[in-house]
C-alpha cells in the first residue's frame, strides 16, 4: 500500500502508521460478549436466576470454546470478512407492536410472525389454527404465562450444540425468542410462516426460536431471513450481525417440513444454529435456500433418537461476489432403522466460496440404518472455490445404506448443447440449467408465493452475476 | 544434477554394508546429542547434519497431532533412536509369539527366512538375490542402494532432491524421522530406462535390519519407468515401537513410477509414515498401498501433481483386526492443467478393528482440465468395528471434473448364500467375497505377491466368522 504523502504531511506527529491489523481466517472479535453485556440482558428481560446462570454457563464455554472445535473442519474456517468489532446488540427483549395480533396473514398460511429489528410486527393466527390449539407467541410470553414451560425448554442450553462457540454466545446473550409450539394431534395444512428482517448497520440481532412438536401432528414452517430497508449497503456502512437458532423437537409420529430463506444483504454477517431432535417414527424435511450474507456460518444438528425417525435435508447456495457460505451438518443415528438422506448444492458465480461440511454418525445402537450424503458443486467462474469434506463415522455394520458422493464440475456441456440446439443462447441454456440445478430445494418451499419469490432471487442473482462478472473472472 | 552417463560410469562397491564404524545404539530418548552423534558416525557432510539439526528443532516445536489415531501412548523417550544395521536385537526365536510364527508357516514363508523376518536371524538367500540383481542393475545404469550409501556416493544428486518432496516442516513425524533417518532406498533410474524387473527393497533391506526411520528417495529421471515393491506379506516382528518413514519419489517428466507397499508390521508397532510423489509433466505415478498389520498406521500416500498432463493413481487398501486402527488415504494435489487422478479405497474392519479413510483432493487456481475421481468402499464385518470416511475435496477451478463416491457395508448375505449353494462353506465363501472385494488391489500387485497377499486375507479372515 503506498502512503499517502499528503496525510504523512498533515499528522508527521503521528505514533506509528494506522496499519489495519492482520486477521486470521479463523479470527473473529465479538468485543460485546462479556459478562456486563450477559447481566445486561438478563436483567433487562427480568430473568429468573436459572436463566441467568444459564447465560453465565454459556458465555463461560463460548470463551472456553475455539472457534471451531471439530479437527476435520479447522482448516476451512474464514471469518476475515466478518468485521464485528463495532456491532452492539439491542440488549432488551423486542417490543410487541399493539397491532400484531392483527396482522394479515401471507396468502394461504396459518400463523404468522415477524419480527422487525427488535421490534415484533406481526403475531397473527387464522382461526383454524387457533382452534387447534396452536401456540405462537414470544418467549417473553411464555415466561410470563409458564415459567415452568420456559425453563424446560431452554435450561442447559437446550438443543444447541455443547461444543460451538457461536451457539453458545446465542445461549448467552439471545434477547429475542419465539415460541412455537404445535399440540398433539394437530394436522396444519397451511404453513407457519416466521420471518426476521434485520441490518440496521452496527447491530446485532441474537435470536432463539424454539419448535417444538407433538405427538401425531404435522406441520409445515417458512422460515425467512431478509434484510430490512435499513440495511447496509455502501462500503463504509458498518456491518450488520444477526445469529438466529432454530431448536426443533419433534415427538413421536410427527413431521415438520421447515423450508428456510436466507437472503440478507452483502453486508450482513449471520450465523445460524439449526437443530432436531426426532422421536419415534418422526420426521423433519428441511429445505433450506441460502443466498445472501457476505459470511454466512450454518449449523444443523439431526438427532435421529426414536426408532424409525427420518431427515430429509437438502440445501443449495447460490453465491456471488465474494460471499462466503460455511455449512455444517451434523447428523447423529441412534435409533434403530432411521433414515438420513442429506443433499447440499452449491452454484457459484464470481468469487464466491463455499464449504460443505458433512458428518454422518452411525451409533452402535443404530441398527438398519440408512444414510446418504451428498455435496455438489458447481462452479460458474475460474475465481469461485467449493470445498466438499462429506464425512461418515460408522459404529455398526448391520446398515441397510450407507453411502456418500460429491462431484464438482462447470455446466455440463452436453446438456448446453442438447438446449442450444432446441433453440436457446448460451445465456439462457446456461440461466436454465443452473436455477433447474438448485431446483429440487424450491420445489419444496411450502407456500406458492415464497415458492416464486425464491426463483426470482435466484433469476435475480443469476442477472446481476451476468451483467456485473468481475474482471478477472473472464476466461 | 550429475548427467546419467556420469552416473552410470561411476563406480561404487558392490559392498552390502557401509563401510563406516557404526556406533552400537544410542541412548534411549531423543536429544540433539543423539542427533549429532547419529550423524557423526555415519560421517556426514555438514549440510545433512545442519539438516537433522533443523529437524530436530522443528520436531520439538510442533505439536502431536490432535486429530487421527491415538498417539497419546507413544513415549518418545523410551524409543532408541539408532541402532547399529546388520545386528539384530538379541532375541531367540522362542521369544516370537505363537500367531506369528503360525503366519509364517501359512503363508509358506522358508525356514530361514522366517528367523529373519522375526529378527532372530539374518537372511542369506535374500543377499544372493539383491547381488544378482545389482549387478542387472548396474549395466544400465539403475542405481539401487541404501540412503546413507546413496548420500556418500552420488552427493550431487542426493543433495539436490533429498527433502525436496517431505520438508522436515511437513509434519511432526516427518520431522523426526528428518532428524534420526538411517537407511531405506536410494533409487535413480537415468532418462529413458525401463527398469525390466521391480526392485524389491524386501531383498536389499534385508541385507540390513529393517529401519524404524527408513527415508527412501527414488529419483526417475525422463522418460524412464520403474516398479518399486517395499515389504512383504509376511508380518515383519520387531520390538520397535514406533516406525515413521519418510518416502519422496520424484517423476520427472514422461517418465513412469510405480510404489507398491504391504505393510504388515506386527500389531503393537505405531506406523507413521509420509509418502509424497512429485509428478512432472506427462508422467505417471501409482501408489499401490496395502496395510494389514500394525497397531496403528497413519499414512496417506500423496501425488502433486506438478506438470501438465501428469497422471496419479492411488490403490489403497486396509484390514483392520483386533485392537487395530488404519488411519489411511491418499492425496492429489493437482498444481497443473490437464492433470488426472484416480484414487480407489478399500477397507475392511473386523474383530473390534477400526479403519479410517482420510484423503484430500484439491485443485488450485491455474489447473485447469483437471479429472479427479474418488471411491471408497469399506466392509464391516462384525458388531464392535468401526470405519470412518473423511475425504476433502476442495475445487478452486471452474473447469473441473470431479467425482467422489463412498460407501459402506457388510458382506452381502445373498453372494454368501449363494457361494455355499455351489458346496463352499462359509468360511470359504465369506473368504471368497472378501477377496473379491480386493481383487482391485490384488489384480495390481506381481503373481508371487498377489498369491501369498490372499494368503493373508485368507489367514486374517479366520475366526472373524463365529
Amino acid at each position: 500500500m503506498k502512503a499517502d504523502p499528503q496525510q504523512a504531511a498533515a499528522a508527521p506527529a503521528a505514533p506509528a502508521p494506522a496499519t489495519a491489523i492482520r486477521r486470521g481466517p479463523a479470527d473473529l472479535t465479538l468485543s460485546f460478549v462479556n459478562d456486563a453485556t450477559v447481566r445486561f440482558t438478563a436483567a433487562a428481560a427480568g430473568d429468573a436466576e436459572w436463566l441467568l446462570a444459564d447465560r453465565l454457563a454459556g458465555l463461560a464455554a463460548f470463551n472456553a470454546l475455539p472457534i471451531e472445535t471439530n479437527p476435520l473442519y479447522t482448516t476451512y474456517v474464514d471469518l476475515r470478512n466478518a468485521h464485528l468489532d463495532e456491532v452492539r446488540p439491542y440488549g432488551t427483549a423486542p417490543s410487541v407492536a399493539d397491532d400484531a395480533a392483527g396482522a394479515p396473514l401471507p396468502d394461504g398460511a396459518a400463523a404468522f410472525a415477524e419480527v422487525c429489528e427488535n421490534r415484533v410486527t406481526a403475531l397473527a393466527m387464522s382461526p383454524e389454527a387457533r382452534a387447534g390449539g396452536l401456540i405462537l407467541e414470544t418467549l417473553e410470553t411464555t415466561r410470563a404465562r409458564d415459567p415452568k414451560l420456559l425453563r424446560e425448554l431452554l435450561e442447559g442450553g437446550c438443543a444447541l450444540p455443547e461444543n460451538d462457540k457461536l451457539a453458545q454466545m446465542t445461549r448467552a446473550l439471545w434477547s429475542a425468542g419465539l415460541l412455537l409450539r404445535i399440540p398433539d394431534g394437530l394436522r396444519l395444512e397451511k404453513p407457519v410462516v416466521l420471518r426476521h428482517v434485520v441490518g440496521t448497520p452496527g447491530t446485532a440481532v441474537i435470536a432463539r426460536t424454539i419448535i417444538s412438536v407433538g405427538r401425531d401432528a404435522e406441520v409445515s414452517v417458512l422460515e425467512e431471513q431478509v434484510s430490512s430497508s435499513t440495511a447496509p449497503s455502501g462500503p463504509s456502512d458498518p456491518q450488520a450481525f444477526f445469529a438466529g437458532t432454530t431448536e426443533v423437537r419433534i415427538d413421536a409420529g410427527s413431521s415438520l417440513s421447515f423450508a428456510g430463506l436466507q437472503d440478507l444483504s452483502l453486508r450482513q454477517i449471520a450465523f445460524q444454529h439449526r437443530s432436531a431432535v426426532l422421536g419415534k417414527a418422526a420426521s423433519v424435511r428441511w429445505a433450506l435456500a441460502q443466498l445472501g450474507s457476505r459470511v454466512i456460518r450454518s449449523r444443523i444438528d439431526n438427532t435421529l433418537e426414536g426408532d424409525g425417525s427420518t431427515v430429509e435435508q437438502a440445501e443449495i447456495v447460490f453465491g456471488s461476489a465474494d460471499q462466503l457460505f460455511d455449512l455444517t451438518s451434523y447428523t447423529r443415528h441412534t435409533g434403530r432403522d432411521t433414515t438420513g438422506n442429506l443433499l447440499s448444492k452449491g452454484a457459484l458465480a464470481d468469487k464466491s466460496r463455499v464449504y460443505m461440511k458433512g458428518l454422518a454418525t452411525i451409533d452402535h445402537t443404530a441398527h438398519g440404518t440408512d444414510s446418504y450424503l451428498g455435496e455438489f458443486g458447481m462452479l460458474l467462474s475460474r475465481q469461485a472455490r467449493s470445498v466438499a469434506i462429506p464425512s461418515l463415522e460408522i459404529d455398526q455394520p448391520d446398515c441397510r445404506r450407507v453411502a456418500h458422493a460429491s462431484s464438482v464440475g462447470p455446466i455440463d456441456e452436453t446438456q448446453l448443447f442438447y438446449l442450444e440446439s432446441r433453440g436457446l443462447s448460451p445465456e439462457e441454456a446456461r440461466k436454465l440449467i443452473v436455477l433447474g440445478y438448485l431446483e429440487p430445494v424450491v420445489a419444496r418451499v411450502p407456500l406458492e408465493s415464497a415458492r416464486e419469490r425464491l426463483r426470482e432471487l435466484l433469476e435475480a442473482k443469476w442477472e446481476a452475476r451476468v451483467v456485473a462478472p468481475p474482471a478477472a473472472a473472464v476466461a | 544434477m550429475a548427467s546419467s552417463a556420469e552416473i552410470v560410469s561411476s563406480e561404487y562397491q558392490f559392498g552390502f554394508h557401509d563401510e563406516v564404524e557404526y556406533l552400537e545404539e544410542t541412548k534411549a530418548g531423543l536429544t540433539r546429542d543423539t542427533v549429532e552423534e547419529i550423524s557423526r558416525f555415519k560421517g556426514e557432510p555438514q549440510w545433512m547434519l545442519d539438516f537433522r539439526l533443523r529437524a530436530y528443532a522443528h520436531f520439538l516445536s510442533r505439536p502431536m497431532p490432535t486429530w487421527g489415531g491415538e498417539l497419546a501412548n507413544i513415549d518418545m523417550s523410551k524409543i532408541v533412536y539408532y541402532r547399529k544395521p546388520s545386528q539384530g536385537e538379541e532375541k531367540s526365536w522362542d521369544d516370537v509369539p505363537d500367531k506369528i510364527k503360525k503366519t509364517f508357516e501359512r503363508l509358506g514363508i522358508p525356514e530361514a527366512e522366517r528367523k529373519f523376518l522375526a529378527g532372530v536371524g539374518a537372511q542369506y538367500d535374500s543377499e544372493v538375490v539383491y547381488h544378482s540383481v545389482r549387478e542387472e542393475l548396474s549395466k544400465i545404469g539403475v542405481v539401487f542402494m541404501g540412503t546413507d550409501q546413496g548420500l556418500k556416493e552420488y552427493p550431487e544428486l542426493f543433495k539436490k532432491y533429498f527433502a525436496t518432496v517431505v520438508p522436515p516442516e511437513d509434519n511432526k513425524f516427518a520431522a523426526l524421522n528428518s532428524a534420526v533417518w538411517s537407511g531405506g532406498s536410494f533409487v535413480y533410474v537415468p532418462k529413458g530406462v525401463e527398469v525390466p524387473l521391480p526392485l524389491q527393497a524386501y531383498f536389499r533391506i534385508n541385507a540390513e535390519n529393517t529401519g524404524q526411520f527408513e527415508r527412501t528417495l527414488i529419483i526417475v529421471d525422463e522418460g524412464a519407468k520403474v516398479h518399486y515393491i517395499e515389504g512383504c506379506t509376511a508380518p515383519i516382528y520387531t520390538t520397535d515401537a514406533l516406525h515413521a518413514a519418510v518416502v519422496e519419489v520424484i517423476a520427472l517428466p514422461g517418465s513412469k513410477v510405480r510404489y507398491t507397499t504391504i505393510q504388515n508390521w506386527s500389531n503393537d508397532v505405531y506406523n507413521l509414515v509420509t509418502k509424497r510423489a512429485h509428478a512432472h509433466a506427462n508422467s505417471t505415478v501409482e501408489w499401490i498401498d496395502a496395510n494389514t498389520g500394525s497397531k496403528l498406521t497413519m499414512k496417506y500416500p500423496s501425488i502433486w501433481l506438478r506438470g501438465e498432463g501428469a497422471t496419479a493413481e492411488v490403490i489403497s487398501v486396509a484390514v483392520a483386526g483386533k485392537g487395530q486402527h488404519q488411519d489411511t488415504g491418499a492425496k492429489a494435489i493437482h498444481l497443473a492443467p490437464n492433470t488426472r487422478s484416480r484414487i480407489i479405497s478399500k477397507s475392511i474392519s473386523k474383530d473390534g478393528g477400526r479403519t479410517t479413510y482420510r484423503g484430500q483432493l484439491k485443485v488450485v487456481p491455474g489447473a485447469t482440465g483437471v479429472v479427479a475421481s474418488v471411491r471408497c468402499d469399506a466392509l464391516l464385518l462384525d458388531e464392535g468395528s468401526r470405519s470412518d470416511t473423511y475425504p476433502y475435496i476442495d475445487i478452486q477451478e471452474d473447469d473441473t471434473t470431479m467425482t467422489h463416491e463412498a460407501t459402506v457395508g457388510k458382506i452381502s448375505q445373498d453372494q454368501v448364500f449363494y457361494l455355499m449353494s455351489r458346496g463352499l462353506t462359509e468360511n470359504e465363501a465369506t473368504n471368497l467375497v472378501v477377496q473379491g472385494f480386493l481383487e482391485v488391489f490384488t489384480k495390481e500387485l506381481p503373481m508371487e505377491y498377489a498369491i501369498e497377499f490372499n494368503r493373508l486375507v485368507k489367514l486374517e479372515m479366520e475366526g472373524s466368522l463365529g
